[in-house]
């Protein structure tokens, strides 16, 4: 192996320990992943109630679950991903690991992390809220492209957020309001796929802005990592 | 191998009022360098900004081999470093926290390796007790133990001795004594008891 | 500095009295609303160059660690903010007389809502950090990684629906609309505009220069 990949192997090695850690600490605890449950639960409940049993004609159900649903995935998100900075922040261990690694391959471990995690509870949440909506599903193939090329951005912004927010004051509040402007056209991406996709039609031109935007955010976020968490 | 040479040039830190230092330089290359200075006189944050934890406000920090100046990962390898605001991981064993560290440094250690830097640094007993349930003195000899844990020429303790039996303290002199010989440690803290005929003192706080 | 200021006063004066005595009202509009672009545009303008001249501070920070850059990154989006509010509440008044209601949905009205709502976060950031070093570079982070995210934020929305911006200036054709008297005010304008702008930005600068050095002054006795 040559120089260059020598390296790039060692830092998919390292980025992967990170990742392993952090799931390490939450099979131990739990708690990111009981909290964002939670928040879940509770949230798509109440929505099914106050929608589901209403005959809404489908278009008018397209629009209003896909909104909710990403509301809701947004909301998710602010719940959980910002624990992986905050905690190492919390406990004193941001300086061992700072002591050790860079900030962007730190972030690219913590970022994987909460995508993984993001994931496991679309897994559950998507399909418990077409289920209490009653909201059938045009097509779920396209659905599910929308959910891991849309959750993806929703993490690499979320965590690269959460490093900034890890440090300052007021860190729920901070998050959602820091996260919200810059979400907001992926969000809307997200949700126009999401009724496509209800429909049966292809949600390719919406997919393709998720993708630019997601390419776009990874670029950022490696390259301004250590602004974000050093000092 | 060249030696590791550790040069300060020129730097100033304030933290939102009058500076902590200003103005500091000095070049270590091999031996002990003592950092002395009161309560607050910013020995804590030297040392960070020496293991390239913290930014000067101006001035800078070259670690060199020989000519070259180390940057990034090299740069990481070659500083070790403990002090009062390191932690570890609680929910995890001594050697579950010195092997996520050392492979999320690149240079991931086996399980013999990290037995054998635990038992120089006297825990041998506690492998696998969670950190969470260590003592300050346990804890303080895990931090000693990171502190050594990629072999570097350049090693920076803050207050090594805090909470530390006489067992403890005897192992960070022996440390100390060890690294000298081969290359450089950079000591703070209060206590002159520490100081075993520094090669080189730096007075904070004048 | 002090010359920008003397000249700006009588040529605001100028454009503003031009504004409404020079050119008559365009066609297609109702009254004399049109007159509304020689003071709408241009606030719409100086609040989007609020983010290029604070995204370039951050950069300019970020390289060189001069606490000056970060003041001036933190009091141009201070003026973005105000700026893009009067170009908010301008539309919406313009809005009101030409389609009766003060909020359509318009895709440039509402990136303008969501710039002012990334400015009021980017204020917000700092509010919430109290060392001022770690202050300047995390709001620095945070503008440049809004800055890549930007574009998304004013050609997704815009990019499908069609507009009800008048065509005058953003148009297809890619030519000005105007006769020659709407044209001169509204360069005239929109200069004008530029020019206070960078000047209360120094204004800003030095009042937030003035700030730091002595909060750093109280925290030494």
């Amino acid at each position: 192996m040559g120089e260059g990949e020598k390296r790039s192997a060692g830092a998919v090695r390292r980025v992967w320990a990170i990742c392993a850690k952090d799931a390490a600490q939450e099979l131990r605890r739990r708690v990111a992943a009981a909290s964002i449950f939670f928040f879940a639960a509770t949230a798509v409940t109440l929505v099914s109630f106050a929608v589901g049993p209403f005959g809404l004609p489908s278009e008018a159900r397209d629009r209003v679950c896909s909104a909710l649903l990403w509301i809701i995935l947004f909301f998710c998100a602010a719940t959980g991903l910002p624990r992986a900075f905050v905690r190492e922040e919390e406990t004193g261990t941001a300086f061992a690991l700072r002591k050790v690694v860079s900030s962007s391959l730190t972030l690219a471990g913590k970022t994987l992390f909460n995508y993984l995690l993001f994931l496991a509870i679309t897994a559950v949440t998507v399909p418990a809220f077409s289920i209490l909506l009653e909201w059938r599903m045009g097509s779920v193939g396209a659905l599910a492209a929308v959910v891991v090329l849309g959750g993806y951005g929703l993490s690499v912004v979320s965590t690269f957020l959460a490093a900034l927010v890890a440090r300052a004051s007021q860190k729920n509040v901070l998050f959602v309001v820091i996260s919200f402007p810059l979400l907001l056209p992926l969000l809307l991406s997200a949700i126009s796929a999401t009724i496509e996709a209800a429909g049966g039609s292809s949600p390719a031109t919406a997919l393709r802005v998720i993708v630019a935007y997601d390419g776009a955010a990874t670029c950022a976020a490696y390259l301004l990592a250590s602004a974000a968490w050093e000092d | 191998m060249p030696a590791t040479t550790l040069e300060a040039r020129d730097l100033t830190k304030a933290f939102a009022g009058p500076p902590l230092f200003s103005g500091l330089s000095f070049r270590a290359e091999k031996g002990f360098l003592a950092v002395k200075g009161r309560n607050g006189s910013g020995k804590t944050t030297l040392l960070k900004i020496l293991a390239a934890l913290a930014h000067p406000s101006s001035g800078s920090v070259s670690v060199r081999r020989g000519a070259e100046e180390l940057s990034g990962d090299a740069r990481r390898l070659a500083v070790g470093w403990a002090g009062p605001d390191l932690a570890f991981y609680e929910d995890f064993s001594a050697v579950e926290n010195l092997r996520f560290l050392s492979r999320a440094g690149g240079r991931p250690a086996g399980g013999a390796d990290l037995a054998r830097r635990l038992e120089e640094v006297g825990l041998t007993g506690a492998l696998d007790r969670r950190v969470g349930a260590f003592s300050t003195g346990m804890k303080q000899r895990l931090k000693i133990a990171f502190s050594l844990l990629f072999d570097p020429p350049v090693l920076l303790l803050d207050e090594p001795m805090i909470g530390l039996d006489t067992d403890g303290r005897a192992i960070v002199e022996r440390v100390v004594a060890a690294k000298r010989g081969e290359g450089l440690v950079v000591l703070a803290s209060n206590d002159p008891r520490d100081f075993a005929s520094p090669d080189q003192v730096v007075e904070l706080g004048k | 500095m002090k010359i920008l200021k003397s000249l700006l006063l009588p040529y605001m004066a100028a454009v503003i009295v031009g504004a409404f005595l020079w050119p008559a009202p365009a066609q297609g509009f109702i009254g004399e609303s049109s007159r509304i672009v020689f003071f709408h545009v241009p606030c719409a303008w100086t609040g989007a160059l609020a983010f290029l001249v604070a995204a370039g501070y951050s950069i300019a920070y970020l390289a060189r660690r001069n606490p000056r850059h970060d003041d001036v990154a933190a009091a141009a989006v201070r003026l973005g903010l105000l700026f893009a509010v009067l170009a908010l509440i301008t539309g919406s008044l313009f809005a009101r007389i030409m389609w009766g209601s003060y909020w359509n949905w318009d895709p440039r009205e509402s990136s303008f809502l969501l710039l002012i709502f990334l400015y009021a976060a980017y204020l917000f950031l700092r509010a919430a950090v109290e060392d001022p070093e770690r202050r300047a570079k995390m709001s620095a982070a945070y503008a440049l990684f809004a800055a890549v995210l930007m574009p998304f934020l004013f050609f997704v929305a815009p990019r499908v629906t069609s507009s009800l911006h008048p065509q005058t200036v953003i148009n297809p054709q890619g030519k000005i609309l105007m006769d020659a008297p709407t044209k001169a005010v509204f360069f005239g304008a929109l200069i004008g505009f530029t020019g206070l702008f960078f000047w209360m930005l120094s204004l800003e600068t030095r009042t937030a220069r003035l700030d730091r050095v002595a909060a750093s002054r109280a925290a030494a006795r």
